[in-house]
């Protein structure tokens, strides 16, 4: 059985967020709610500084608090290392929300979509409701549903429970990479099977110098980050008192 | 008497108003959704988990007092017994009117049975106090029944006594064991935990064996008061572990220079502060128990209803306080979308869960006091 994680190249990154569009498209994520995510940083002080981009999300720990304290089962982990949500027995408690080092889970604390839901056209008569909009189209709620999304999680969530990235689990059980990966346009996101030396991860966090999220806490997250992104120059110096 | 009649039938009207309010709130948040609180995906936990965790907790403090008649077999406490076993159960129901309310998924229980996790803090904390609350009417039960003191009735009394002992250090586990958050202290927030559970389990009977008093004139009260008196040193003590291991906590603030924790500082002073204490604990803890060191205070009915009322409004605050400060800055990429530092407000369908939990559970109280002889000692 493979056990799936992935590294990001922070050199390849450009902070486009295709990333996450994509993971939106793909897993329909409610407004407010975000899978893929990022965490932005600016460091220095004026006329110094520099920005850092890390994109995010569900880092699929090995030793994961939000499995480990759902109540019901509901956040569990597949044989293949994914650690994948089931909203049918989540009582809502938010307490893998809470648990969570990495603030990737969030909770449905309205109906999904408030916004294709809503039945008022901006000019009566003159243009489709939010809701015809997506009648019109064959959609189930939202014009872009993907009912791909279905085969493994409901394709929307319903108010009530958390939700949360699932490596596309639908897409890696027929053999697809998650959409994230595929949607980015500088390569930066590489997936795979870390128990497997040859594969492409296993080459490169032999090959690099990995660094996870607060891996201090002995969470064994499975996102490893590579490289940095720095084009800037110095004068070689050996500083001054 | 036609006043006295006159003041219960208001009474009744008091808490059926707020027990319709409450349904209507509840009809709203499963309805519209938790979006009605004014909570969002930082601060996950609000009002009424605060509410639940207070009464869930006064509810193990008033086990574990009934324990001292009924476990430790203290005879002359066997007056209060009943009633404490009584209070403990509507107060636990209370607090499961909070926790229900809270839930997003509440028709998703029954997989608390039938999928088990037996890592969860949350899981063991539902089990015991839903154990308990089991235990507690069957003890209750046999008690009403007469039978105290059968092997199964102090079987039952042991049980309970034991679930109140676990139950609040599970509630503690669940803030003390989150990687994420280390304002919570670890394994310090479950003894926190079960002194608190303590001290306002002692407050709330205190406080309400006073009023009672008060407002029925019950004779039974006042011939004990040299018991009531003995009882608010007991009262008196659990407040001093109270304000020694707060001490020890706010030292353990003051010197860490953890970040998460300077950030907690700010949050700290929500509720006012003095000298670096926040109010609620100067004048929810410290003052009642300074109070309490003076023996006419102790010994006065005023002293007591002070005291207690005070300790009972300090200890939901200092649940509060504690609660809404782990989760006071956004984890993670969450300050992308969130200010890096979040306050809160209860909003009014929060104000009304809390309303809902504490009519029930005094509707409880009012009936209980009126059909079930609770001041009843064993033959």
């Amino acid at each position: 059985m493979p056990r799936y994680a992935m590294v990001i190249d922070l050199q390849r990154c450009v902070g486009c967020g295709a990333c996450s569009i994509a993971c939106r498209n793909e897993n329909n994520v409610p407004d407010g709610i975000y899978w893929s995510n990022k965490i932005t940083e600016t460091q220095g002080t004026f006329p110094n500084v520099r920005y850092h981009y890390i994109p995010t999300l569900c880092n699929h720990c090995g030793n994961a608090p939000c499995v480990r304290g759902c109540p019901t089962k509901a956040m569990h982990k597949l044989d293949n290392g994914i650690t994948m949500h089931d909203p049918d027995k989540c009582i809502g408690c938010k307490y893998c929300e809470f648990n969570c080092p990495y603030g990737v889970i969030y909770f449905n604390w309205r109906k999904p979509h408030t916004f294709w839901r809503d039945d008022k056209a901006l000019i009566k008569g003159g243009t489709n409701s939010p809701k015809e909009e997506a009648q019109k189209v064959g959609a189930k709620v939202v014009p872009y549903y993907n009912p791909e999304r279905d085969d493994t999680l409901p394709g929307i969530r319903p108010k009530g429970v958390v939700e949360k990235c699932t490596f596309c689990d639908h897409r890696v059980n027929k053999g697809l990479l998650p959409y994230c990966v595929e949607a980015c346009p500088a390569d930066a996101r590489i997936f795979g099977d870390i128990s497997d030396p040859k594969s492409e991860v296993s080459i490169l966090l032999g090959k690099f110098r990995p660094f996870r999220l607060r891996e201090q806490i002995g969470t064994e997250p499975h996102i490893f980050y590579i490289r940095d992104f720095n084009p800037a120059h110095y004068q070689p110096t050996k500083g001054g008192v | 008497m036609s006043e006295k009649k006159g003041l219960y039938g208001t009474w009744l009207v008091v808490l059926g108003i707020a027990i319709l309010l409450g349904l209507y709130a509840a009809i709203r948040l499963f309805a519209q959704g938790h979006y009605l609180f004014n909570t969002n995906d930082v601060i996950i936990w609000s009002l009424p988990l605060g509410v639940y965790i207070f009464l869930a907790l006064t509810s193990s403090g008033l086990t574990l007092l009934a324990g001292i008649p009924l476990v430790l077999k203290v005879k002359k406490y066997e007056p209060f017994a009943k009633r404490l076993v009584f209070l403990a159960f509507a107060t636990l129901l209370g607090g499961f009117v909070a926790i229900g309310l809270e839930l997003g998924s509440v028709e998703h229980m029954f997989w608390i049975l039938f999928s088990p996790n037996f890592s969860s803090p949350i899981w063991w904390m539902g089990f015991i106090y839903s154990v308990e609350l089991v235990v507690l009417i069957v003890k209750f039960w046999k008690m009403h029944t007469g039978d105290w003191h059968s092997g199964f009735s102090n079987a039952l009394s042991v049980i309970s006594f034991l679930l109140a002992l676990i139950a609040p250090l599970m509630i503690g586990s669940v803030f003390g064991i989150t990687e994420s958050r280390v304002t919570y202290f670890g394994p310090m927030m479950s003894v926190y935990s079960l002194v608190l559970g303590l001290l306002s389990g002692a407050a709330l009977f205190m406080f309400y064996s006073m009023i009672f008093h008060r407002v029925t004139g019950d004779g039974a009260v006042e011939s004990q008061t040299p018991l009531y008196n003995e009882f608010a040193t007991i009262f008196g003590y659990v407040a001093g572990v109270a304000v020694i291991l707060t001490l020890v906590k706010f030292a353990i603030e003051s010197a860490t220079v953890v970040p998460e924790f300077l950030v907690y500082h700010q949050f700290a002073h929500a509720f006012g502060a003095w000298q670096g204490f926040h109010v609620e604990v100067l004048l929810g803890l410290f003052l009642p128990f300074v109070l309490l060191l003076v023996p006419s205070v102790r010994k006065s009915v005023g002293g007591k209803i002070v005291t207690s009322a005070l300790i009972l409004v300090g200890t939901l605050m200092m649940h509060m306080e504690i609660l809404l400060a782990g989760q006071s800055h956004p984890v993670g990429p969450k300050a992308e979308q969130y200010p890096a530092f979040i306050s809160y407000f209860p909003s009014i369908w929060e104000w009304l869960v809390f309303v809902f939990a504490l009519a029930i559970m005094l509707l409880l109280y009012t009936l209980g006091e009126r059909y079930l002889k609770l001041a009843e000692v064993p033959e």
